[in-house]
């Protein structure tokens, strides 16, 4: 034992520990900023990892390398685009029909969803290297008006938040990784709140929170809440799959399956600003 | 050359895992390449005190790059191939089923220190179906992976780039 405490090793080996559950502490989800050295290794991998997407993209397309490829391509592109554009406003319009039948009356406002959001659309160029993380790596930076903390969406619904950004890149923490929490609300009752967490897995997640006597049903829309400074309020999250009672007896949990294929995301928009409904005005239009 | 090599492998491991492995994954479960060449070292190129530090500077790398919780990967990875590396000289190097067995043996150790460094700053972790599913997934990709990977990293450490200077 004397020997041990006498060994010069053992004290470098403690130090290191030590400081290393310091850092580890230091650099936990709540940090604002990531470091200059993680910039730059990020950075480093950013037109790698782009240049590897980029690849795959046009192998993706080597099928139709006929005459009118380029045209064809160009109309799928157009087309894609489209219906991303309908299926968001589809969503968009669904939240505010949900909300006109609540206050009854309400009109001449649902066309107004699309200008709720300013959006920047980003290409995923990267996923987490570790199984324990559910993250995505886009190519849109700081450069590009990115910070951290702002929530990403696609045409189906929410995808995540901005944990991180580095200059040219950055990093989303998907609303499936163990760290993340949002608040939520279920669409048709309204009455019932909740928190829906990441169980880790790209196909499930856990709303819990809910009271007993919440109206939730299997089937279930689950959006936003808007309670929270991060997400607004209406963006669809997962339809209730399950409703499971707590030990407690007080509280139900439920499981959720996302509305957002995680496995298949290529694309996001991240929402670089958000005007919320001015509902003073709406009393006005009753 | 040698260290060079060395040196490569981590970045190149964190490149393809981001990368081409994101899209070929098994049920959700990517292969763990920077564990894999952690191991093979400790169990070929060096003694555990090196191992260790070799697998701490490999995990510094990954949690780098990932930006949470910073040193976490790095001192999993180290004790890692402190434990792999305690079996250097003891084991027949030239059998496959050594290097398999050793990933195998890794994927289990590595996570088995996550987890103990999560349950430090996680108040509840939820130690599911999921996270068994994924850790079994990701160790049979790993080992599948490690039978050619290992084939190369014995092959290289004998005759080729990863030759040390002191078996001239």
């Amino acid at each position: 034992m004397l020997k041990l405490i006498r060994n010069k090793y053992t004290w470098i080996v403690l130090s290191i520990i030590i400081i290393s559950l310091t850092v580890m502490n230091l650099t936990s989800s709540a940090r604002t900023d990531i470091t200059v050295v993680e910039k730059v290794i990020r950075d480093s991998f950013t037109p790698l990892q782009k240049g590897v997407k980029e690849f795959r993209d046009g192998w993706g397309g080597f099928g139709t390398i006929l005459a009118e490829k380029k045209s064809l391509q160009k109309q799928l592109d157009n087309l894609e685009e489209e219906r991303q554009r309908l299926s968001l406003e589809n969503q968009a319009l669904r939240e505010f029909q949900a909300e006109a039948k609540r206050l009854q009356n309400i009109v001449d406002f649902t066309n107004n969803n699309i200008e709720t959001y300013d959006l920047k659309p980003a290409r995923i160029i990267a996923r987490s290297p570790e199984n324990w993380y559910q993250d995505i790596f886009i190519d849109k930076g700081a450069n590009h008006g990115i910070a951290r903390g702002m929530p990403v969406i696609n045409h189906n619904g929410l995808v995540g938040r901005v944990q991180s950004v580095s200059e040219k890149s950055a990093q989303i923490s998907l609303i499936t990784d163990r760290e993340m929490a949002v608040g939520v609300v279920v669409q048709e009752s309204r009455d019932t709140n909740g928190i829906v967490e990441g169980l880790g897995d790209a196909n499930t997640l856990r709303m819990i929170n809910i009271p007993y006597y919440s109206l939730i049903v299997e089937g279930n829309v689950v959006v936003t809440s808007g309670l929270s400074q991060t997400y607004p309020p209406g963006i669809d999250i997962g339809i209730v799959d399950y409703i499971d009672r707590e030990p407690s007896g007080l509280l139900l949990s439920a499981t959720v399956r996302p509305v957002v294929n995680f496995d298949k995301l290529e694309e996001v928009l991240i929402i670089t600003d958000y005007r919320p409904i001015d509902h003073d005005d709406l009393e006005g239009a009753i | 050359m040698r260290y060079f090599v060395l040196i490569l492998l981590p970045f190149l491991s964190l490149f393809l895992q981001s990368t081409i492995f994101s899209f070929l994954s098994i049920k959700g479960a990517i292969p763990n390449l920077v564990l894999i060449f952690v191991v093979f070292f400790a169990l070929l190129n060096s003694n555990r005190n090196r191992s260790a530090a070799y697998g701490f500077l490999c995990g510094l790398l990954v949690d780098l790059y990932i930006g949470r919780f910073i040193c976490m990967n790095a001192l999993a990875l180290g004790a890692t191939a402190f434990f792999i590396g305690s079996f250097e000289g003891r084991v027949f190097k030239e059998n496959l089923l050594v290097g398999t067995i050793a990933v195998a043996a890794g994927i289990c150790l590595n996570n088995f220190f996550l987890f103990l460094l999560s349950l430090i700053y996680f108040n509840v972790f939820h130690f599911d179906v999921n996270l068994l599913s994924n850790i079994l997934y990701q160790g049979l990709y790993n080992v599948l992976l490690a039978i050619p990977i290992y084939a190369w990293y014995y092959h290289s450490t004998k005759n080729g780039l990863l030759r040390s200077y002191r078996e001239i």
